[in-house]
């Protein structure tokens, strides 16, 4: 079986020597390289299936400690907003632990001065434990150490400048 | 064979072609209603998947909602779904009820829509157009500076905050063919963006098409696996990315190539590489194969006038499209397979050294369909591995990116590159499936 181009296509090099013109035909032997080529491809192809199904599961997990994370700053701080920002980052990607800000007073998300809260642990009753926090000026958008201010709790020692 | 079993054979085909006009009606009104769904909802903006944007499509509101990740993922999976069924069907005996006209009209329809809706998904546009005006309006060179440079320009506070800083990764070529949309103001230019895209998407489907022909294969199955995939019409057009511009000079390099012009082809890939510079790999997989100085002196050739014009206009940095290349690499996104690997073996995410993993790789996939090329093997088809390559060892991995192969996946005879560009394309949407099993408000 060939995959070369059909012969639709016309073919120069008429000048060139036999080993060096273009060919019709794929040489012989494909055959067994065309079989390797499958059984990589299809491995490759379980590699990425498997990988991405793991993480849509582990992506789904995240979303759920999200979403007690969520649900955490609106009973903490009685407002119902749901223009609140997430960092993932800041604590360790890896950490599973957050840092979550919002508006402490209605407006456009970041318009006014923003809590921040630390949040970790086990989800129970669809929240997790709040260990600390501090504001931030409003229209900050990157929660950088010089920008905060009234650190509390146990968690955030060193993360507010003075 | 019996027969009796000819017989039951010959009643299935009956029977599944008295359905499949009925089947592919239903697929089609599944695909355009997946998609006005989309651009109607998009067009009331303030979601999370629609870029912050003037309002262009203003008539479309009042008639639907918010788009919301769940009714986007819901409609995306109603679209591949479809699309689907209506390969299946191209695929059987019953596929042949599937008329030209029909198949026109069908990929028409979809284009017309999210050609009339707002701008999805992406903020790309913006940055094209904040290049643009950069160089147009504010005589600031887009290969030195970021968008930030023009901070007080309409078009800054829409450009992807990621973007912000970071000069234009584009080709000279691209970069002069947006530069007549920057006076037109920032609507002006975003119809023109759009416009440039339903071009350059109508002509990449029609050299498909004139392609899949020649090479004696149905030009209606290409044209609908191109035309109604739901990454091309939702990812590519909705953004109005210049992506399809490239795909339009590769195509027609393969065309070209077809007809025996080979300068001219290589002149044309040349052409789509000072675009966006991910086409150039087909460069030598066609001087591989044609063996003559025509498609070396083609290239040269373009490549001398695009290098030359890219330095008079723009400067050094205006060729250095390496340094682009390099930078762009080195970024990360969630949806590439390297990160998702990399969480699969416990690891937070992408390392440098996986980088350079990832580089050696492509470089052997390179190696050894260069090998197979110069044994023979179909070059257009080689080049489509390579593209498929390059978007899955990507690091940043859009989804625009893995529509590169599939233009040149339905005109050639090796059908493994067609399912696994579409198995790649699925991954990709499977990928974006999380919200639906646990909502983010």
């Amino acid at each position: 079986m060939t995959e070369a181009a059909t012969g639709a296509e016309r073919t120069p090099g008429g000048r060139l020597p036999g080993w060096l013109r273009p060919r019709d035909h794929e040489l012989t032997g494909s055959g067994r390289t065309r079989l390797v080529e499958t059984t990589l491809l299809v491995l490759a192809g379980l590699l990425l299936a498997i990988a991405t199904i793991n993480d849509v599961v582990r992506q789904t997990h995240v979303n759920q400690r999200l979403i007690a994370d969520e649900r955490t700053w609106r009973a903490y701080t009685g407002h119902d907003y749901h223009n609140l920002s997430i960092d993932q980052q800041l604590l360790g990607e890896s950490s599973r632990r957050e840092v979550i800000c919002g508006n402490t007073s209605p407006g456009a998300p970041m318009e006014r001065t923003q809590l921040c809260l630390e949040i970790w642990g086990p989800t129970v009753d669809g929240r997790r434990e709040v260990h600390g926090g501090w504001y931030l000026r409003a229209k900050i958008e990157d929660d950088v150490r010089a920008d905060r201010y009234g650190c509390f709790g146990p968690a955030p020692q060193g993360m507010c400048p003075g | 064979m019996s027969v009796a079993v000819e017989g039951e054979l010959g009643f299935a085909r009956t029977r599944s072609a008295h359905w499949a006009p009925a089947l592919a009606t239903l697929f089609a009104l599944l695909l355009v209603a997946a998609t006005a769904e989309i651009v109607i909802d998009g067009s009331l903006g303030h979601s999370a998947l629609i870029p912050k944007s003037p309002v262009i499509a203003g008539w479309l509101q009042g008639i639907g909602e918010r788009l919301g990740y769940r009714v986007f993922l819901i409609a995306i999976l109603v679209f591949s779904a479809a699309y689907a069924g209506l390969l299946a069907l191209l695929r059987s005996s019953a596929g042949a009820v599937i008329s030209k006209r029909w198949a026109i009209v069908l990929v028409g329809a979809l284009h017309v829509i999210v050609f009339a809706g707002p701008i999805l998904l992406s903020t790309d546009v913006f940055s094209y157009i904040a290049y643009a005006r950069m160089g147009v309006e504010h005589g600031i060179n887009p290969y030195l500076h970021g968008p930030i440079a023009i901070v007080n320009d309409p078009v800054f506070q829409y450009v992807g905050s990621d973007w912000r800083h970071v000069a234009t990764a584009y080709g000279p070529l691209y970069t002069l063919i947006s530069y007549p949309l920057a006076p037109l103001g920032l609507v002006g230019a975003i119809w023109g963006m759009k416009l440039e895209a339903l071009l350059a998407s109508a002509g990449t489907l029609a050299l498909t098409w004139r392609c899949a022909r020649e090479r004696e294969l149905n030009p209606i199955t290409a044209l609908l696996v191109v035309g109604a995939n739901p990454l091309y019409v939702i990812y590519g057009l909705g953004g109005a990315h210049n992506d399809l511009i490239m795909l339009l000079l590769m195509m027609a390099a393969v065309s070209l190539t077809f007809a025996g012009r080979d300068a001219s082809a290589a002149a044309a890939v040349v052409a789509g590489a000072l675009v966006k510079a991910t086409v150039g790999v087909l460069l030598p997989f066609m001087v591989l194969a044609r063996r003559s100085l025509a498609p070396v002196l083609g290239a040269v050739a373009a490549l001398a006038l695009g290098l030359l014009v890219g330095y008079a206009v723009f400067g050094i940095h205006g060729i250095d499209i390496i340094a682009a290349l390099n930078r762009d690499a080195a970024f990360v996104s969630t949806d590439s397979f390297a990160n998702e690997i990399a969480h699969l073996f416990g690891k937070p995410g992408v390392f440098p050294v996986d980088h350079d993993l990832l580089k050696a790789a492509l470089v052997l996939i390179v190696l050894h369909l260069l090998w197979r090329t110069w044994r023979g093997y179909d070059w257009v088809a080689a080049s489509g591995w390579t593209l498929l390559a390059i978007s899955v060892t990507s690091t940043w991995l859009l989804a625009w990116y893995i529509l590169w192969p599939l233009p040149l996946a339905v005109v050639v005879r090796d059908r493994r590159l067609l399912a696994a560009t579409l198995f790649v394309q699925a991954l990709f949407i499977i990928h974006q499936t999380a919200p639906l099993f646990a909502p983010v408000q």
